[in-house]
């Protein structure tokens, strides 16, 4: 496969690339802003990712602040109504759409070709196109904090006809319904890019049962993306027909069918659930063989489990419709296959538990992350379980029983994995490695102050207090589960803090550390830190499933089998490396404009031409000309000739702590 | 800056000492169980059947936690790498799994499933609608949604017919009362978004979905007053639309139902006596020494507080109530609520034939007493975000009252009784 990448025609056009006019023309900066804005680098792209999320991240957090600072207290005005409904619309939307999903996608761009031995992915254009394209969305859902009309206030999941312009007729809902649209163009763009780069791209030898685990997650989460995406893309179209032209898809005086956004929102919401948990198992997977120093217990069942959840969770949508008038027999079927997908849960704890049994555990913070993932992934598992039982549903649905079960599998599910991805991971991006004592520290902070915030609202649900209300009683029994959720809260915040703070400063002066610090297994840690832009000077031939660890422990075959590679690529010109191109940001600008034409600007009551319409045309053509120029230009690169790297797998295990 | 776990084992037990004070800690609040709204302190088969599913699915978790728990507990510390040396000593041995274990804790998984299984199915059918053998017995009402109140029929009794011969359903609002012991079928409708009606001590919720006929079934052991509320986001108020159920015993009710069949109580001197002789007579209640129960009482005994607001107020002014009467016509209130017998002849907004006999206003946001009334008639958009009393009556029909406006209208409303 390898051979015939580097043999086919559009990769040896070497001297074409030279000397193309004016409009195609080929930004070749390496640094500074256009560097970054025209880079195809899946590993700057992913930095990008990680920025962003981050970035939302905190704007989600101070909004969460916000909103148990409101519920500190009975009868609190802190916030208004309207405020505090806007706030938790805001709060649900950013972290799933603009800080977990990314945040799990920069972890895709950055390790995934790392780990299958690919230069980059196989589409990089497509992959910039992403990045900006979800930059855009998220500029959209967020662009009505500066707005009269404010930002979306219909609830993460936008129930019709709430949601209808009946009911809300501010541009509020509108910014929403676009941005989500857009964040699923980028996120089916990235995600078809993943599946063509883990099929396609994989290194000689790299059997799809030897694929490192984070990387069939990726696999299997970006297949849930393909699939569950469009059912939310259709249902936000009917939404955005409805408010902009007056269909009846949801308008009830119409004859419309609220219950159907219903099916189509779940129909993604719950792969969705998956899409945000399954690269975090993935993680974990990861981490927990690494510091076990064993491998993965029950490789291939964690691995089908995982597609197996892929599959069962397009199938139990409905659960999150329990309390809509199913009729007994679709509660009932929904409420079994709710139940079965427990298992393949369930088989990975097994798994995780199995992986620590029999190691030799060093327990660095990456470690302490993963257990504690382990710990609170499973007591959401368990209020998940609690919910699948349709009855006591009845009770918990849309009660603070549910909003502290997924803020378990969100928060003490995905969020601590990909924190303890960020401690993993951080040496081989940065070279530098966060101090043991501080990561130790803000992982307690943080592990206390979650329990303390989210542990309560159990008992507060199952005390009656519904979700989404900006205030409540004083005489109904809620008020100290809810002072110390708050209380609990701002713990939370201190430690998000604290390990932000320390991840700032490891990057500008932490320990710098050699390749392969944590005695990992799987290719990445075959790089050195930074990995360079070609990623592997020479393309790895793989042996077994953890590949690393097989490398550093037959280290003359390797060393023999790469020499050997090294002369056979040099005799086809070196490394192909794409170039960089401007039109997917280009392309994601135009897409900017025409969407603030449909959501933020007001319709002219006149006929014709007006503001509007124009802005979308506008915005329409720039994409246009931007997608025809990134055509035109073609998918050409150049090659390189790295220096054979001295620093070849020539470590042994124990020689660097 | 760099610290190895080992060489400050202090600092690890702080931490440990702080996360085991954080777990003794939270579940301070876990007595507080039995609030208004409790799911655990229930007073009704519905609710009961409801929470013995909850109970089995804790039951099974509880085990498996502690069985799961207990094995990844045991492997951190049993196999935890306690020195520099144990870090650093030669890898065990890479094995890869066992697949006898695996498919015995697959099995073990599917087995602990079966076991909450089997009571959710039976209770998805029991708790969909009334049980078969107490069909004859159960008592029908139409509960429908607003932004943000509730409207509640009695579809099977008929008003007495006002001056114009018109009957129509016995209709209230925000305060549904029913008949204890008896199955209540519920239809549940909406007039606007989709609201979730729930009553967590009779019933878990079910929502009001436009464009669909939904229905539940509850049943409230004995008499009692219960907290109620909106559990699906509905919009501004959302937090706010509360309702109340009263249960009554079997006389209790019919007495109710008599005099919410009657048209509005009108208060004049010359008549005031024949009106005290018609009030409903509670055979149960007996009023207590030190008068009506008000103010913070509603929480100490909240039926007590119901049953005395069925009687007329002690002091009643008949001219200013007559000064409300004319005010509610004039300042328009009369368009959008209906008082049987009276002006009012709106319909899309809660009936107010008999409101001064309810314990809450607005929603039942307020209790309803002199104080609250004052507040909510001078300025509801102050009490209650974006209700439509505000945003479409005062503001959009530019209604200003002053406060004797407001406090004649105050006496006329607490005389509706």
């Amino acid at each position: 496969m390898h051979d015939a990448l580097v043999k086919t025609d559009f990769i040896t056009e070497e001297k074409h690339a030279a000397g193309r006019h004016l409009v195609l023309w080929r930004p070749t900066a390496k640094t500074g802003l256009m560097g970054w804005l025209t880079t195809v680098d899946h590993k700057r792209i992913g930095f990008l990712y990680g920025i962003s999320a981050l970035f939302f991240f905190l704007v989600g957090g101070v909004e969460a602040l916000l909103i148990r600072l409101q519920l500190a207290v009975p009868n609190n005005t802190l916030l208004t109504a309207e405020q505090y409904n806007r706030m938790f619309t805001m709060h649900g939307t950013t972290m799933i759409f603009l800080a977990i999903m990314p945040l799990s996608a920069a972890f895709f761009n950055f390790i995934m070709p790392l780990q299958i031995g690919a230069r980059d992915v196989a589409f990089p254009r497509l992959n910039a196109f992403s990045y900006w394209t979800f930059l855009v969305g998220a500029i959209i859902v967020n662009i009505g904090w500066f707005m009269k009309d404010g930002p979306p206030n219909g609830g993460w999941f936008g129930y019709t006809p709430l949601t209808t312009k009946t009911f809300i007729p501010g541009h509020s809902i509108d910014l929403w319904v676009m941005g989500l649209q857009l964040l699923g163009v980028a996120s089916i763009a990235a995600s078809l890019n993943f599946i063509v780069t883990i099929i396609n791209l994989r290194a000689p030898g790299m059997t799809m049962m030897r694929l490192p685990v984070f990387t069939w997650m990726t696999l299997v989460t970006s297949f849930l993306i393909v699939l569950a995406f469009p059912a939310i893309t259709i249902a936000l179209v009917e939404l955005m027909m409805d408010r902009l032209f007056g269909t009846n898809f949801f308008e009830v005086s119409n004859g419309g069918m609220p219950i159907l956004w219903q099916h189509l929102f779940w129909v993604f919401g719950h792969p969705e659930v998956y899409i945000l948990i399954l690269p975090a198992m993935g993680i974990i997977s990861e981490i927990l063989p690494t510091f076990s120093r064993k491998p993965l217990f029950g490789y291939p069942i964690v691995v089908f489990s995982g597609a197996c959840i892929g599959f069962l969770g397009f199938g139990v949508w409905s659960h999150h419709m329990f309390t809509t008038g199913l009729g007994t027999v679709t509660t009932a079927a929904f409420a079994l296959a709710t139940m079965a997908i427990a298992v393949p849960t369930g088989v990975k704890i097994f798994n995780w538990i199995g992986t620590l049994w029999g190691g030799r555990l060093r327990m660095r913070t990456p470690m302490m992350f993963a257990l504690g993932f382990v710990w609170l992934f499973m007591m959401g598992g368990f209020s998940g379980i609690m919910h699948s039982a349709a009855p006591a549903d009845s009770q918990q649905h849309d009660s603070y029983f549910v909003v502290a079960h997924f803020h378990y599998v969100l928060i003490g599910g995905s969020l601590f994995a990909l924190l303890a991805g960020i401690h993993y991971w951080f040496p081989l991006m940065f070279g530098r490695k966060v101090s043991e004592f501080w990561g130790k520290f803000s992982f307690w902070v943080i592990f206390i102050g979650f329990n303390t915030t989210f542990f309560p609202m159990h008992f507060l649900g199952l005390n009656g207090m519904p979700r989404r209300t900006f205030t409540y009683d004083a005489n109904m029994g809620w008020n100290n589960g809810n002072l110390i959720a708050t209380i609990g809260a701002c713990f939370l915040g201190v430690g998000i803090a604290i390990y932000f703070t320390i991840m700032i400063y490891t990057y500008f002066k932490g320990e710098r550390v050699g390749r392969d610090v944590w005695d990992a297994r799987t290719l990445e840690w075959s790089l050195p830190n930074p990995p360079p832009e070609y990623n592997f000077a020479v393309i790895p031939t793989v042996h077994a499933r953890d590949a690393w660890w097989y490398e550093k422990h037959h280290q003359d075959e390797i060393k023999k089998e790469n020499e050997e590679h090294a002369s056979a690529e040099a005799a086809h010109g070196g490394i192909h490396m794409p170039h960089q191109s401007i039109y997917p940001l280009l392309s994601a600008i135009g897409i900017l404009i025409w969407a603030i034409g449909v959501a933020v600007i007001d319709p002219s009551p006149e006929p014709g031409i007006h503001l509007k319409l124009g802005t979308v045309f506008v915005g329409f053509a720039f994409m246009f000309v931007s997608v025809y120029l990134w055509a035109l230009e073609g998918a050409d690169g150049y090659h390189i000739h790295p220096e054979p790297e001295s620093a070849a797998p020539a470590l042994s295990p124990e020689a660097h702590k | 800056m760099k610290f190895s776990s080992s060489a400050f084992p202090r600092s690890r037990w702080v931490s440990f000492a702080l996360a085991l004070a954080g777990i003794v800690l939270l579940p301070g609040c876990w007595w507080e169980m039995n609030g208004h709204q409790s799911t655990i302190d229930v007073e009704g088969p519905v609710a009961r059947d409801q929470l013995q599913v909850f109970y089995t699915t804790c039951w099974v978790t509880l085990v498996i936690f502690l069985l799961v728990g207990s094995a990844l507990a045991y492997a951190t510390l049993k196999f935890r790498a306690r020195t520099k040396a144990d870090e650093d000593a030669a890898p065990p041995e890479q094995s890869h799994g066992n697949p006898f274990v695996e498919i015995g804790l697959i099995g073990a998984s599917v087995f602990a499933l079966v076991i909450i299984a089997v009571p959710t199915l039976r209770a998805i059918w029991y708790d969909y609608d009334v049980p078969a053998m107490e069909k004859a017995n159960a008592y029908s009402i139409n509960a429908t949604g607003f932004q943000w109140w509730w409207k509640f029929e009695y579809p099977n009794e008929q008003t007495e017919p006002d001056s114009t011969g018109t009957r129509g359903l016995v209709t209230t609002a925000n305060e549904l009362v029913i008949p204890a012991g008896r199955p209540i079928h519920i239809e549940l409708r909406t007039m606007d978004v989709i609201h979730s009606f729930w009553v967590p001590k009779l019933a878990g919720k079910v929502d009001m979905m436009p464009n669909r006929g939904n229905r539940m079934w509850l049943e409230a052991d004995h008499p009692g007053y219960y907290w109620g509320q909106c559990a699906q986001y509905c919009g501004d108020s959302h937090a706010v639309m509360r309702f109340r159920v009263i249960a009554l015993d079997a006389k209790d009710f019919a007495d109710w139902l008599a005099n919410q069949k009657k048209t509005a109580r009108v208060v004049s001197v010359a008549q005031d006596e024949k009106i005290e002789k018609a009030r409903p007579v509670f055979a149960s209640w007996k009023q207590n020494q030190t008068g009506f129960v008000t103010g913070d009482q509603l929480d100490i005994s909240p039926l007590d507080a119901w049953r005395a607001k069925q009687f007329p107020e002690k002091e009643e002014d008949p001219a200013l109530i007559a000064q409300g009467r004319h005010l509610f016509q004039v300042k328009t209130c009369a368009g959008c609520h209906n008082v049987r017998g009276h002006e009012g002849v709106g319909i899309a907004y809660p009936d107010l034939t008999h409101v001064g006999a309810r314990t809450t206003i607005a929603g039942s946001l307020l209790e309803n007493n002199t104080e609250n009334l004052t507040r909510w008639i001078t300025n509801p958009g102050a009490v209650k975000p974006g209700n439509k009393m505000w945003v479409e009556g005062y503001l959009k029909n530019n209604i200003h009252l002053t406060p004797d406006d407001v406090a004649a209208l105050v006496a006329y409303v607490q005389s509706l009784k």
